[in-house]
């Protein structure tokens, strides 16, 4: 098999195909401290791409509760169950990847899940680990411990959908590095729904041919950001490109985020496929269940996310969330505002650091009567 | 808003499925590029050396013998097929292109072939105790194929896994849910799969039809596996792995049915086809055919499937 360069593991690793990076590589942060799990992005998603027939039961964006909800059922501790225990300590990851570990006439390590087990996407939703014993009363931080985790596909950038495919039917894009299964050339094999651990290909049983997030391609070719990023009401998304660790900008905020800031890490790294979707891990989780989720780096990253008073510059790119529906490719910050950029250099939005506030008399004189909202 | 989602989820609990309000969908695109590269060096290695060693072909092949008439063979139980020799076609495991299938489940096919002059049928009978037509994310389908090189040389036979770079061979294939379909009359829903599913409105329900185009995934850009057809089989065209391609124009048909534990299907092609990449069959001529089968509640699909050796077809003047 030949040999790619992960840098989320910190080595090269065996691939089914030679490395090709895109031009540009599509990516998101998602900020898991900001997420209430609300579903918007859910139905965002469900809304504009899978209302036919045969896509019921299909969420390419979902929000799950960890550690307990799983869409499809188990499908993380499913993988990682048959990866087996591996070292995950250090910036260079010393165990195998689900290429690695590929079993004799296999692509890659996987399974399929059952059909049951995408009946439950919001199982265990809000369960938290741990009891509440005898005398237990409120403190912070709390005793027991959840958090949100929503998904999209993370248009990796070695896709096991795409490794898995026999036919070449599930492509990435050298555009935007988008990975998507050609419906023309699908046969409903789905290898892709085996391979991918993350369970984002979905087989669709009416038209028999397998489907996936499509990245919002119509809107990103467009320079808007996906229906999921532009609808969460909590603004806890922000999609743009993000490039290499070598090639980091600092005015693209998500290499900011990511590469310079480092407080946002990819969803299970050690599983070898460099997923482009980053996660700003939820800061009140115990480090030991964030390191298997987030990689060996995650406590940096927590620290960092505590620290961004600090630093402006971060406090900026944060700040450009949910702040407009276009793609921002540039930022800049000033003493008063974060300001994005789109590719040509246009100004999409000034956001300021300090909301200014207004405060009206607590009596209107024009009306005669008492305000009851008076900033 | 988690109100909604449980009363979307409602359904999911009850039947397996969610059923969504919605207003937009639509497929991924197709690149329309159906050839892409075969067969990787590292496969060709590992076929030359797994070629060693399939099954061996039966003694003297099968014989299609000549019958009147010039109409496509289409029942598998016509008194007709009394005139031909089963022929026992022992089943290799494929283990030459990833995925492999080590273990299949179907040792062997027993067929039979007549021909008319004008079509070539093909019987092809194996024991299966489980009839998988039901295609759910979780489930496969019973399937079997046919494979014909389109020029026959006896010197140089093509590679009989799916033929090679400038090589091509017409595969066959019949697929038990498609035979579904055409036994039920009508394109399958939802329902036919889960039969308490609930759904409200889907877009081509409010849509005009040109619109709704972009709505149905693989349907809409007429991915030959996911429109209703008015046929069982896919006529279509291979050079290698990962190349197999439904031709444009479908000229051979068949029929299956399970009976009694047991598949029995005919698969029938014209012997002077029309389209491209199909071979002209003569009467008193030679050639060779190869079959494929796959067992669904083995999860065998694609790749994951048993694959016989050229077997010698003489067609009787």
């Amino acid at each position: 098999m030949p040999k790619v360069y992960n840098w989320q593991i910190g080595r090269e690793m065996e691939y089914l195909y030679a490395d090709a990076r895109p031009k540009k590589q599509f990516a998101m942060v998602m900020d898991t401290n900001k997420c209430i799990a609300c579903q918007t992005c859910t139905v965002a998603c469900k809304t504009t791409w899978t209302s036919g027939r045969g896509q019921e039961y299909m969420f390419w964006n979902n929000v799950e509760t960890k550690p307990y909800g799983f869409y499809p059922l188990g499908w993380d501790v499913k993988v990682l169950d048959k990866l087996g225990v591996q070292p995950i300590d250090g910036a260079i990851y010393k165990g195998k990847t689900i290429f690695e570990a590929a079993p004799e006439g296999e692509r890659v390590l996987g399974y399929l899940p059952d059909d049951l087990d995408y009946a439950h996407p919001n199982l265990s939703e809000d369960d938290s680990v741990g009891s509440m014993t005898q005398g237990a009363f409120m403190q912070l931080p709390h005793m027991q411990w959840m958090h949100y985790l929503p998904r999209i596909c993370n248009h990796c950038t070695y896709p096991a959908c795409v490794g898995a495919c026999p036919r070449q039917s599930a492509y990435k894009r050298p555009e935007d590095g988008i990975v998507l299964i050609d419906q023309m050339r699908c046969r409903g094999y789905r290898e892709c729904v085996r391979g991918c651990p993350y369970k984002k290909p979905f087989f669709n049983s009416i038209t028999r041919v397998s489907e996936k997030c499509i990245g919002c391609y119509p809107a990103v070719e467009d320079g808007r950001q996906t229906q999921c990023t532009v609808t969460c009401i909590g603004k806890i998304r922000l999609q743009g490109f993000i490039t290499t660790p070598q090639q980091a900008r600092e005015d693209n905020p998500l290499d900011y985020i990511i590469h310079i800031a480092k407080i946002a890490r990819p969803l299970y790294p050690q599983l070898g496929l460099e997923p482009n979707v980053y996660y700003i891990p939820p800061v009140h989780v115990p480090p030991p269940y964030l390191k298997q989720l987030f990689g060996a780096d995650v406590e940096a990253a927590v620290n960092g996310y505590r620290k961004a008073m600090d630093d402006k510059k971060l406090l900026g790119a944060l700040l450009l969330f949910g702040a407009t529906s276009d793609i921002t490719h540039h930022f800049k910050v000033t003493d008063r505002f974060a300001i994005a950029y789109n590719e040509k250099g246009d100004e999409l939005v000034r956001v300021p650091f300090k909301e200014p506030i207004y405060l009206r008399p607590a009596f209107d004189e024009a009306y005669q009567t008492v305000r009851s909202n008076i900033t | 808003m988690k109100g909604i989602m449980k009363l979307l989820y409602c359904a999911a609990l009850s039947a397996g499925l969610a059923g969504c309000a919605g207003t937009t969908d639509t497929a991924a695109p197709a690149t329309g590029a159906e050839e892409k590269p075969a067969v990787s060096s590292s496969q060709a290695a590992h076929y030359a050396a797994m070629m060693a060693k399939p099954a061996p072909a039966p003694e003297g092949g099968v014989t299609a013998n000549r019958i009147p008439g010039a109409a496509p063979m289409l029942d598998p139980f016509a008194k007709e097929w009394d005139q031909a020799k089963p022929v026992s076609v022992t089943m290799t495991p494929q283990v030459v292109a990833t995925p492999t299938n080590p273990k299949p489940a179907i040792a062997d096919l027993s067929v039979r072939s007549l021909h008319n002059g004008q079509w070539l049928g093909v019987l092809i009978e194996w024991k299966d105790a489980s009839k998988s037509d039901r295609l759910v994310p979780d489930r496969f389908g019973d399937q079997v194929a046919v494979e014909i090189p389109v020029a026959y040389r006896a010197d140089t036979p093509p590679n009989p896994m799916m033929g090679a770079p400038g090589e091509p061979v017409n595969i066959i294939q019949w697929r038990a849910a498609f035979q579904a379909d055409l036994d039920r009359k009508r394109e399958i829903t939802v329902r036919d799969l889960y039969p308490n599913a609930a759904s409200d409105l889907y877009p081509d329900q409010v849509l005009k039809t040109q619109d709704v185009r972009s709505y149905t995934g693989a349907a809409g850009v007429d991915n030959p596996v996911a429109k209703h057809r008015d046929s069982p089989v896919l006529d279509q065209v291979a050079e290698g792995f990962g190349t197999l391609t439904t031709k444009p124009h479908q000229e051979a048909d068949g029929r299956g049915v399970w009976k009694d534990g047991k598949w029995r299907v005919v698969i029938t092609t014209p012997m002077s086809a029309v389209a491209a990449n199909a071979p002209r069959l003569n009467p008193g001529e030679n050639t060779v055919v190869s079959f494929a089968v796959w067992e669904g509640s083995s999860q065998e699909v694609g790749a994951r499937k048993a694959w016989s050796d050229w077997v010698p077809l003489k067609l009787a003047k």
